[in-house]
């Protein structure tokens, strides 16, 4: 018997927005959320001590937190309804409207407003007519574009500052303003409703951990109830006064407006934190259990490349109680044990208080991934040039989910789109032709024996890259105008700069500061083809272009000793000259093309990001065989890290390495480095020598990980996974992967956990 | 001009901080418990990894020395014929068959050398010679040494004081730190040991003491092999008749280069040699301390 599927909520919310389809966007969505919260909030678990938890509807409002694979904005879950409604699942009296409300959202929901958009340019390139839902990534383009709001950082300070009355007060004083003016006030009134929807749900959950409580049996867990349901009336109606009180209301709004972000929380938890403990109503202790108590809501409601929680870092007005939030949040983290999330993020400088980075590396030497590291020294004035923003507002970077940057509730960025470098460059190399599909995906620039010289083949590459990236620039600005015209995103907007002076949604013209950025995937392997191409074609004419791309198709069947000449080639890692200035050209072209296009959009800056997700495999699965060496299909690197295994200088030269390309002139770029904990533990000067050097050099980021025992099992296992894991033998450090069975089995039974 | 077997970089454990170590190839000495084996010889050497080896015989064609012996299940190379040419290397694509040594020069080896500088600084690291037996190519180290110096590069040079007099004479201004082994106690078996008596390296520790060199000693350790009492004791001597050292160091036995030998056609007779372990290594440390040093640590 399948669960039934109630499809209440989804047909009131459809139902008020059909209702309210020609009233002004910021009505029709405040009457929206009237319908879906507090319906989708879910019950408090044994063991929380925060309310908040989240089950999307299978139609729905939210930036970002949507349910998976069903878009962002106004979205609808079509595959679930499908299913539901064809295993009549649905209660009897709510098929019809079902199928109704489906037909009413295919043109209306979000991204089909944006997908119906499109322009000619456009349709051939993001495959417009055979769009497939998510996962997208799992098709051969060269482009591919990215439907969501992501990195919603809202003014948590002046959400708790003022409170629910204060930004009551704020909102009617702005309505008045603009009647008193002759303009158009909905907005505000939107706003007035969607915080009373805020005010609703607070009081919802206060009536629901009270109902708790009064079943409780045991009085521990009644008392505890009870505080979270006096907790919940408090801030409903006044701002929060305590701790509890603003870590509660910070969750509930977090997960209401639909982010996946936390914030700078030390920022706007460091002042209750310290005042409740000089109070003496919060110890310590309680206080790591309320934040090991968000640590589990995170987890069990985030998705896993999301969910930061930043701390450190300059431009920070209460620096020192924000340091001893600091503290928390990383005793947090370490007493909470491995967890994917949050991801706890470190920003640090020179002069900053030093116990945070002590505190930060102890955790790392006792095997956990967090924090992540930003140097602050680097990424300031890098924001401030790649994102065109004055210095204090610079200072306000926060990276979110996979790590691109945006201005704390300043600037948006949403990254819109995914380039994968290594395909276009597979296409360059067949006059625009994918050779797996023998569809045209790019330009005719020419067949590889029509180049010359390596500068035509360079040139052809630009050209096609150019082109995606003009493409790609389009869509996100595409994406913001339609957004910005289908919602003003009240939880957001009232929580932005500049939206309420300015009496404009945060899509619509109101945020200070509308960029955005193209994450790009394979440039690590894009380069070193180039580079291996350069050499064996053009320098040397080992192969002729025939022979090469013989070798390619052939995924080196029969050509083992050319993949093995592709394989010598100079890799990016080494701190070679040859290889690490290919990267540098490529990037300094690419990230340049991308800036660029604030000239032919509206966007305030457009960046590219060099992140780190599962996107390097998926999208590889559709790239043949790489110049490179790389087999068809096989993952390409992560990020900036140099592709599996082919760094074999050691740790000083491929953190030489990674300082080569400039940080100034994108939107984030991430390192990963795992260090054995022998490494760590024995030779503790060392280690701080390695890192302290690379962020001199101007390291901008660093995902530390100390390896303990049990990674090295698995290591040993599956040694692909593992192939930026260094431990010290003998007397090097030396990759795990690359030693000879017997020593990493001897590695094995030295270290200790 | 000399010859080289490799450059490791981020070396932890060859001198102070993180430096970078090269390693010149050819010894006079063969200690049975050399964890570079391939560092005896002077001259480049082609050595056969028979873990990825898998038996295709296009090495065998490519030698027109026909020193590859390939046949079912077995492959072995005649290093009577080998010379060295790297024509079989080039052939193989299982990256079963590299050489080792290659001839270099200072200007080659600088920027490579130079490169970590920056670590250098941050960690009191630099650049040590090791070996093979860095004395034994003269020349070629003094050269290195004075442009590492110029550079503003600290220097270690790694070595076994085997070596004339006057080389060290020479050797000295540049050398910001030498790390000498102490290897056996007794001409006798030190001979067996490593194939040379001692009186040499004795005395020349002597001369670079008297003239105040900075100096680790450092005593490789080999349980059953020279781990004998007398051994322990004479360590402890040294370290009361040399009281300005900068320290010295045991360095417990591994077997981590166990499995190179083979590879370059040499008998694997350590490999029934174990690890030492940490109940051995603190025995030897209570010794020495015993005999009156207390000094003594772990390298
Ligand atoms: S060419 Fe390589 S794989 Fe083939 S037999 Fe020789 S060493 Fe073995
Ligand atoms: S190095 Fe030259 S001589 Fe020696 S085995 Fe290889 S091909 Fe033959």
């Amino acid at each position: 018997m399948p669960e039934t599927a109630d499809l209440s909520m989804e047909l009131r919310f459809t139902e008020a927005y059909r209702r309210h389809y020609h009233a002004p966007i910021a009505i029709r969505e405040a009457m929206c959320l009237r319908e879906q919260f507090p319906s989708v909030l879910t019950a408090i678990q044994p063991g929380d001590l925060l309310a908040g938890r989240i089950q999307w509807g299978l139609v729905g409002f939210s930036p970002h937190n949507n349910p998976p694979e069903s878009g962002y904005g106004y979205y609808c879950d079509e595959r679930k309804i499908i299913r539901a409604l064809e295993k009549s699942s649905v209660p009897f009296d709510q098929r019809e409207r079902g199928f109704d409300m489906l037909h009413f959202w295919k043109k209306e929901t979000s991204q089909a407003l944006v997908e119906a958009a499109f322009d000619d340019r456009m349709k051939p390139y993001l495959f417009r007519d055979e769009l497939e839902p998510l996962p997208f990534n799992y098709k051969p383009m060269v482009a591919q574009p990215i439907y969501r709001m992501a990195g919603v950082f809202v003014n948590y300070t002046k959400l708790l500052n003022l409170g629910i009355p204060g930004l009551v007060e704020e909102l009617q004083s702005h309505q008045k303003a603009a009647l008193d003016n002759g303009q158009d006030a909905s907005l505000y009134e939107g706003m007035l409703i969607a915080l009373q929807v805020f005010a609703d749900s607070c009081q919802y959950y206060a009536r629901h951990a009270q109902e708790l409580a009064d079943h409780a049996a045991e009085p521990a867990a009644k008392a505890g109830l009870q505080q979270i349901s006096i907790c919940l009336q408090n801030i409903s109606c006044q701002p929060p006064e305590t701790f509890r009180e603003a870590l509660q209301m910070s969750w509930l709004y977090t997960l209401m407006c639909g982010t996946l972000e936390m914030g700078r929380m030390d920022v706007y938890l460091g002042d209750f934190y310290v005042r409740d403990l000089e109070r003496g109503i919060l110890t310590k202790d309680d206080a790591l259990a309320l934040m090991r108590s968000l640590w589990r809501l995170i987890n069990d409601q985030f998705r896993e490349v999301d969910g930061r929680v930043i701390i450190g870092g300059r431009g920070r007005p209460n620096e020192a109680n924000a340091d001893r939030f600091a503290l928390l949040a990383m005793e947090t983290a370490r007493t909470y044990g491995r967890a994917i999330l949050p991801q706890l993020t470190l920003r640090f400088y020179k002069g900053m208080n030093p116990l945070l980075m002590e505190k930060a590396t102890e955790l790392i030497g006792e095997g956990h991934t967090y924090p992540l590291l930003y140097n602050d020294d680097v990424l300031i004035p890098s924001v401030q040039f790649a994102h065109d923003v004055p210095l204090e507002d610079a200072e306000q970077y926060v990276p979110l989910g996979c790590g691109e940057i945006v201005i704390d509730h300043m600037g948006f960025g949403t990254p819109s789109g995914a380039l994968n470098m290594l395909k276009a460059l597979e296409i360059t190399l067949h006059n625009g032709r994918d050779p797996i599909t023998g569809k045209q995906m790019g330009l005719q620039t020419g067949e590889f024996h029509d180049f010359r010289s390596f500068d035509d083949l360079w040139e052809a590459y630009k050209e096609q890259l150019r082109l995606f990236i003009e493409v790609l620039a389009d869509h996100e600005e595409l994406e913001y105008v339609i957004t910005g015209k289908t919602a003003p995103y009240l939880f957001l907007s009232m929580l932005y700069d500049d939206c309420l002076p300015r009496n404009l949604g945060i899509f619509d013209g109101g945020v200070r500061y509308l960029g955005g950025s193209l994450e790009s995937y394979g440039n690590v392997n894009a380069a070193d083809s180039l580079t291996a191409i350069r050499q064996l074609v053009y320098d040397e004419k080992r192969f002729t272009p025939e022979q090469m791309l013989q070798a390619l198709h052939a995924n080196f069947e029969g050509f083992e000793h050319e993949r093995r000449m592709m394989l010598d080639c100079p890799k990016y890692g080494n701190d070679d000259p040859d290889a690490d200035g290919m990267l540098v050209e490529l990037h300094n072209f690419l990230c340049n093309t991308i800036r660029d296009q604030r000239q032919r959009t509206n966007l305030h800056w457009y960046l590219d990001v060099i992140i780190n997700n599962s996107q390097n495999t998926t999208l590889a699965r559709w790239v043949g065989a790489s110049a490179d060496g790389r087999k068809a299909g096989m993952p390409m690197a992560n990020a900036n890290t140099p592709s599996g295994g082919s760094d074999k200088k050691g740790v000083t030269a491929l953190l030489n390495s990674v300082v080569k390309p400039s940080p100034a002139i994108h939107a984030g770029a991430v390192q990963n480095i795992r260090f054995g904990r022998d490494l760590f533990t024995n030779q503790r000067e060392k280690f701080d020598a390695i890192l302290g050097t690379y962020f001199d050099k101007g390291g901008c980021q660093l995902m530390v990980t100390v390896i303990n025992r049990g990674d090295l099992e698995r290591a040993l296992e599956q040694p692909e996974a593992y192939r930026d894991l260094f431990v010290r033998v003998g007397g090097f450090s030396a990759r795990f992967v690359d030693l000879p069975r017997d020593v990493q089995v001897e590695i094995l039974s030295r270290t200790t956990y | 001009m000399g010859i080289i077997f490799d450059v490791q970089r981020a070396a932890l454990h060859d001198g102070p901080g993180l430096r970078t170590v090269v390693f010149l190839k050819g010894c006079p000495l063969c200690c049975v418990w050399c964890h570079n084996p391939e560092s005896y010889s002077f001259h480049p050497q082609v050595s056969l990894n028979i873990e990825r080896c898998r038996l295709c015989g296009a090495c065998a064609d490519a030698c027109l020395w026909q020193a590859h012996i390939v046949s079912v299940g077995r492959h072995v190379i005649n290093y009577e014929l080998c010379d060295a040419c790297g024509a079989c290397i080039d052939a193989c694509n299982y990256q079963a068959l590299q050489i080792f040594g290659q001839q270099t020069t200072v200007d080659e080896l600088m920027p490579e050398i130079l490169a970590d500088l920056d670590f250098y600084r941050a960690s009191g690291g630099g650049v040590t010679f090791s070996g093979g037996e860095p004395m034994a190519q003269l020349y070629f180290t003094l050269a290195l040494l004075k442009r590492c110096q110029d550079e503003g590069v600290h220097t270690c040079l790694d070595t076994s004081c085997y070596a004339p007099q006057d080389a060290f004479t020479r050797v000295l201004p540049y050398v910001d730190l030498f790390l000498i082994d102490y290897k056996a106690t007794g001409s006798e078996l030190h001979k067996q040991l490593t194939g040379v008596p001692n009186q040499t390296i004795l005395s020349n520790l002597e001369y670079l003491y008297q003239e105040n060199a900075r100096i680790i000693l450092r005593c490789p350790l080999v349980p059953g092999l020279n781990d004998q009492p007398d051994h322990l004791q004479a360590i402890a001597q040294l370290g009361i008749k040399y009281p300005n050292l900068q320290g010295i160091e045991l360095m417990p036995y591994h077997n981590m280069g166990s499995g190179k030998r083979s590879r370059i056609g040499l008998p694997d007779h350590l490999s029934g040699l174990k690890t030492t372990s940490p109940d051995v290594i603190e025995n030897w440390l209570t010794q020495i301390r015993q005999y009156g040093y207390d000094a003594i640590r772990v390298g």
